[in-house]
């Protein structure tokens, strides 16, 4: 008992991960209010499992075991009780932080850390609640590159950018909004380092061309630039990186704004030297240069370096001399690159994605009926269920409905003759007799008149489609002037909230 | 290796039965040899003791080429008689050697493609290269891909041999090297971007719409381009098609690219093994040599291949010394690694040769160090003497106890010495009379180069020992004064870049300057942001309105400005001397503006400035100063609203500032009064300028300037004043009174009582216009 005692003390945690869960705007009418209670992007299932499963799972799999949590205090009482109803992410100790913010108004991820820089006291890894990656790609191949990087020349973060999926021609229809393009990227592929992206600044300083440094392209001679491939989000960075973050208080996205700003580092000097302090403060290589320093293969300094040293009039003192050769730490972003044939990676930052990564587990999984009898008595026997498809438990499956390739949530009522096809239907749906749905997504707790005929639709939650209607190809939401129904949805939606927490607490039973 | 070449031969001809051609440009269209080069063509300089000409054959052979074309254009007879001569013209080498004369008008590789498509000689696709170039890559695999290509692709005309490398490999020189942007699938190349050390690149810009097309790119800087080419038959045509390709790399390519007619494709071979490269420059001559030294270049080596037929022992540290038993080599002389000494040389006691190549027939005399340096044949060094980084020519003769600082340049025959001291950099070429006449008259543009120098020759050796038995003549040090366009990589500066021995610190260090300032201002993300809007706001202007803030625009603009200008006086003074007429003039300042691009308000700050420059200030003033000005500007006034647009307040601003700060300060009540007469300006013109905030001098640093700003801006108060009292004297006067009214007014201020009237209209005015009067009239 000593030893462990003991032994638990000596191990010191090495990343924290930081998990930022927002408020999903790109997800609308998705992650709209229902009435008075929100629905965090979070909490979003993805083939019938909340989306920061995934990502919790992704950590916890690494072994990584503290997780900062972030998320607007308004969603805060959905998401403390996700965390601690669930089972399966019992070995994270989760650290639940709120800030305050409206949905309007949106908030960097830059401001955030520095909001929460005094609990960011070591390496961390910042995940965002949307990214599911692909089974191929552990988090520990990030932390495994970032741990290299770092010790070996003093690399200052890694990223891990993915190809986009070229979507399939009408697979989702343009009225979702557009298709997110991918941005320009070039990298060093021999070293894996990350050099340029391109930032809408750049674009508004010359449409027609890039513009790159001739000396980022003498530093690294054979670059890469391409724009396949998108950020995962997922960024394993020192802690210096929060120092600098706290020098650039104007700085909000850190995609945007901050991650192109740092990869010039790398090859601006003079950027070193202004931020040498915040740089080198846990600079890894101090303990590896006298090393270094005898190395042959490393190349000693440059011509410009010389001249530096050679117009201070006075004789460097022992600690410059420390200085300059710290300054042999690249500082560089490192970049881990997913290749579509390695694997399926998607952030689920908008409705399209949503749809498609919904779509891919679907193809992952067959369909077999439940087992347990309860359920299984729900299912109709002349219901026809395709194989591609998931139903979620207590979901009730009327005689003679057909469903295809749909992901159908929990506690849903599905009528008769109803017909749903390539559909996401979340928790508390109902759906009535004679329903048409092909290529839906319904928000909870939506109810479908009969015999009305959807294409193409994302609903609000708890949203209410009239019997016999036809849409095609909207966004629905609930309209807050229209007084009559929206009593009706609120007097459901108290009910329904109210079967909604006992239900969840069985499930943990 | 004759073996190999017959190898590929015999392939080649499997495949298909045509003859593998090639073509040489054996001239270097630039001077970056001279004075080397004055009586040798560049392709017949010896590199480890062999032409470089002979090279270049060697590497084509080793690729299985059947057919040579040698373009020569430059001491043509000289090529053609080393052709003759060469071992490959001998029956059973294999290869025919064509060698073609083109005119000494051809000045550009363009030119020369375009003489080769004239006379058709090429009727397959075929190797364009240079005649400085030595390689060892199999081109006949490199020609293999490109038809391979051919057949599914018609528009890929050509195929660009570049050499993995390093960014600061020392064949890769840093005043002249590519940026190329390739497909990482099919290496196509997709944009070409020309890189120059000075004036220094800082940004390369690749276009966004190649991304379309292909998503994922490879941007490389550590290609060395070797100037092998793999061409269709259509590309000379295309050189005809467009007549102003002038560099095959920066004209051509770049055209092709970024043509949207042409549709044609060039692509890229990366050799990965193998070496390439040309003897492009001094520093480049250096570096071969020593990867041929070192053997990067194998077959093709001293000891084995060696294209002139020498035979060389290869011992240990690289040293090469000639086979035939010919060398004497003293006892006591040390002989250092990378080493090559010609047969029948004599190197005396005491000698260090390092690093150097010594030709045949050289006698090297006691106690002589040479580092790093390349002598051609038969060249005698005396005793006692010091040679570094330098290259000295055929049949040079060095005197005792001379020093020879690095990157010197001796031509072929010069004497310098004994004693003399020659410095860094220096290039000597013997005297205009030691050149026997017949070959004198073969190059007659280059004739007068010399003739230039030999003009300054005294300036140029004041302060020079180059020895009581000296021939040489002293090539210029600095740039010419009418340097040639700073764009073009042949500008002096960057021309250092390629100069053998200069490791052009000073402009390393200038540039990392440049790179510090730039990061420094960027060293605050604001600044940064600041600083790029600027510049692309400056870009920008450079286009739209070049002038308008002339303190801003550094460099170009400003020059073009003041080139303008003096274009402006010149022309303005041409017809003021020579009496032109207004329209012709003002046809003439249209013309003027539209070729230099400037807004209109600059030349009519020229044309205000030069009409007020012209009038005579007359001593005394008075009326006769008064004439004066009523005849300048009966002349030439209308000139102002002829040169396009009428703008009478810019006019007024114009005129004011320029009075400002001129001698004629004190004209300025008068020419505004006579403008006024002669309708250049009209009263409610004068009422606009006066109510401009800048026509009081504000935005002016308080000063003479800044008085006078002022002082201008009273008298046209007080000539507003006037037309007020007029106008409620006479409201309802007709034409004539007005003429009248002028009229008097020219009596007044040819009476010089223009200050008196003023005084009379204006008596509130006070104190200030007493003062400003006082100075009017003392003024006048």
């Amino acid at each position: 008992m000593d030893l462990d005692t003991v032994k638990s003390d000596l191990v010191t945690r090495e990343f924290l991960a930081v998990v930022l869960a927002g408020f999903g705007n790109e997800l609308l009418p998705l992650t709209n209010d229902h009435g008075d209670e929100p629905c965090p992007k979070a909490l979003l299932p993805v083939a019938n499992k909340p989306m920061i499963e995934y990502t919790l799972i992704w950590l916890e799999q690494s072994g990584i075991k503290d997780v900062l949590l972030i998320c607007p205090s308004m969603h805060r009482p959905a998401i403390y009780h996700h965390i601690h109803s669930d089972v399966t992410t019992s070995a994270l100790r989760i650290d639940l932080q709120t800030y305050d913010e409206s949905q309007d108004s949106g908030v960097g991820t830059c401001t955030l850390l520095r909001q929460f820089a005094p609990r960011i006291t070591g390496d961390f890894v910042l995940v965002p609640c949307d990214f599911v990656p692909p089974p191929s790609l552990p988090l520990s191949v990030l932390l495994n590159k970032f741990r290299v990087d770092s010790v070996s020349d003093g690399a200052l973060a890694t990223t891990c950018w993915y190809e986009s999926h070229k979507p399939e021609k009408n697979a989702s229809p343009e009225e979702w909004g557009p298709i997110a393009s991918p941005t320009l990227i070039i990298w060093d592929d021999l070293s894996g380092t990350l050099l340029h992206i391109d930032t809408p600044d750049d674009v508004d300083r010359n449409v027609d061309e890039v513009e790159l440094r001739m000396s980022m392209l003498s530093q690294y001679p054979k670059t890469k630039l391409s724009s396949k491939f998108q950020d995962s989000h997922v960024y394993v960075c020192r802690s210096s990186v929060i120092r600098i973050l706290q020098e650039k208080p104007h700085l909000d996205s850190f995609r945007e704004e901050f991650l192109p700003w740092l990869c010039k580092i790398q090859y601006q000097k003079t950027k070193r030297e202004k931020y040498k302090k915040a740089l080198y403060a846990d600079s890894n290589v101090s303990s590896q240069h006298l090393a270094l320093e005898h190395s042959t293969l490393l190349p000693h300094s440059d011509v410009n370096q010389v001249n530096a040293r050679s117009t201070l009039s006075m004789p460097p003192s022992p600690t410059e001399e420390d200085e300059m050769k710290d300054h042999s730490a690249s500082l560089r972003v490192g970049i881990t690159i997913r290749r579509a044939d390695a694997g399926f990676a998607i952030r689920v930052n908008s409705i399209h994605n949503f749809l498609e990564i919904n779509r891919r587990f679907l193809s992952g999984t067959t369909y077999a009926l439940p087992l347990d009898p309860k359920n299984r008595s729900l299912i109709d026997q002349k219901a026809q269920i395709s194989s591609d498809t998931i139903i979620g438990d207590s979901t009730q499956v009327s005689e003679r409905t057909t469903i295809k390739k749909s992901v159908i949530g929990r506690h849903c009522i599905i009528g008769k003759m109803a017909k749903i096809v390539g559909c996401v239907v979340l928790d508390h749906c109902v759906i009535e007799d004679g329903v048409k749905l092909d290529g839906c997504i319904l928000g909870k707790n939506t109810k479908v008149g009969s015999k009305a005929e959807l294409s193409r639709c994302v609903t609000q939650a708890g949203y209410e489609v009239s019997p016999g209607e036809t849409v095609k190809g909207e966004k629905l939401d609930v309209s807050d002037w229209t007084a009559a129904p929206e009593e009706n949805t609120d007097d459901e939606q108290d009910e329904e909230d109210g079967s909604d927490e006992t239900d969840d607490s069985d499930d943990v039973k | 290796m004759a073996s190999k070449s017959a190898a590929g031969k015999e392939k080649l001809i499997d495949d298909d039965e045509e003859v593998l051609q090639a073509v040489i440009l054996a001239d270097s269209f630039n001077k970056r040899f001279r004075p080397l080069t004055t009586r040798k063509p560049r392709c017949l300089l010896p590199i480890c003791n062999a032409p470089l000409l002979d090279w270049t054959f060697e590497s084509l052979a080793l690729a299985g080429v059947q057919e040579i074309f040698v373009i020569c254009r430059s001491h043509a007879e000289q090529v053609k008689t080393a052709i003759k001569e060469s071992k490959w013209s001998k029956p059973g080498s294999g290869i025919k050697i064509v060698p073609i004369m083109t005119a000494k008008e051809t000045f550009s590789p363009g030119d020369a493609m375009r003489d080769l498509y004239t006379r058709g000689l090429v009727t397959s696709d075929f190797v364009l290269v240079m005649g400085d170039l030595v390689s060892n890559i199999r081109i006949d695999e490199v020609v293999r891909v490109h038809k391979e290509r051919r057949k599914t692709n018609k528009d890929a005309i050509m195929t660009i041999v570049v050499k993995e490398s390093g960014v600061s490999h020392r064949t890769r020189s840093q005043g002249e090297s590519s940026v190329f942007v390739l497909d990482s699938e099919t290496s196509e190349c997709l944009h070409y971007e020309p890189v120059t050390g000075y004036p220094k690149k800082t940004l390369a810009h690749i276009p966004r719409a190649i991304l379309a097309e292909h998503p994922e790119i490879e941007i490389r800087n550590d290609l060395i381009d070797c100037s092998i080419d793999v061409c269709s038959v259509e590309v000379p045509s295309l050189f005809q098609d467009n007549f102003d390709y002038l560099d095959i790399r920066r004209d051509f390519v770049h055209g092709i690219l970024t043509s949207d007619l042409l549709m044609k494709n060039i692509h890229c071979y990366v050799a990965k093994d193998g070496y390439a490269a040309r003897v492009k420059d001094t520093k480049s001559y250096d570096s071969i040599s020593k990867d041929i030294l070192s053997r990067w270049t194998f077959p093709l080596v001293p000891d084995d291949n060696h294209p002139s037929g020498h035979t060389y022992e290869h011992t240990r540290g690289n040293r090469y010394i000639s086979k035939d038993n010919t060398v004497s080599l003293a006892r006591t002389c040390k002989i250092g690694i990378n080493t090559l000494i010609g047969s029948s040389t004599q190197v005396s006691e005491n000698v260090e040769i390092i690093s150097s190549v010594i030709g045949q027939n050289c006698i090297i005399g006691p106690g002589t160090t040479i580092t790093n340096s390349y002598i051609f044949d038969n060249t005698t060094i005396g005793s006692n003497c010091s040679l570094k980084q330098s290259i000295i020519g055929a049949g040079v003769s060095i005197r005792d106890n001379t020093t020879v600082e690095k990157g010197c340049l001796i031509g072929d025959g010069v004497v310098v010495g004994p004693d003399a001291t020659l410095k860094a950099f220096e290039r000597l070429s013997v005297k205009h009379e030691a050149i026997p006449e017949v070959e004198l008259d073969e190059d007659e543009d280059e004739d007068s180069d010399l003739e230039e120098v030999e003009e300054n020759q005294d300036s140029l050796t004041k302060g020079l020992n180059l020895g009581r038995d000296s021939n040489a003549l002293v090539w210029p040090r600095e740039p010419p004064s009418d340097d040639e366009d700073e764009e073009s990589p042949e500008n002096f500066r960057n021309q250092r870049f390629m100069r053998f021995g200069d490791e052009a610190l000073d402009l390393y260090s200038s540039d990392a300057g440049s790179v510090s300032s730039d990061d420094e201002e960027s060293s605050s993300d604001e600044e940064d942001f600041l600083r790029d809007r600027r510049g692309s706001m400056s870009g920008a202007s450079d286009i739209s309105l070049p002038l308008d803030m002339p303190s801003i625009l550094p460099g170009a603009a400003t020059v073009a400005e003041t080139e303008f200008k003096s274009e402006v006086t010149q022309s303005l003074e041409r017809a003021f001397a020579e009496g032109h007429s207004v329209d012709n003039a003002a046809v003439e300042l249209k013309t003027l503006r539209m070729a230099s691009n400037v807004s209109l308000s600059r030349v009519r700050e020229a044309v205000v400035a030069a009409i007020v420059e012209k009038i005579r200030i007359v001593e005394g003033g008075g009326p006769s100063q008064r004439q004066e000005i009523n005849n300048v500007i009966e002349r030439w006034g209308a000139l102002i609203n002829m040169i396009g647009g009428v703008d009478a307040v810019e006019t007024l601003s114009i005129l004011q500032a320029h009075c400002a700060s001129s001698p004629r300060m004190s004209l300025y009540g008068q020419i505004l009064l006579v403008l006024y007469d002669h309708d250049i300006v009209e009263e409610d013109d004068i009422r606009a300028w006066h109510k401009l905030p800048e026509a009081r001098g504000e935005g002016h640093k308080p000063g003479e300037v800044m008085d006078n700003f002022k002082k201008c801006w009273l008298i046209g108060g007080h000539m507003l004043q006037q037309f007020d009292a007029q106008d409620s004297d006479e409201s309802g006067s007709d034409e004539g009174d007005e003429e009248e009214e002028e009229e008097d007014e020219k009596e007044a201020g040819s009476k010089s009582t223009t200050a008196d009237e003023d005084e009379d209209d204006s008596d509130e005015e006070g104190d200030d216009d007493d003062d400003d009067d006082e100075e009017e009239s003392e003024s006048e």
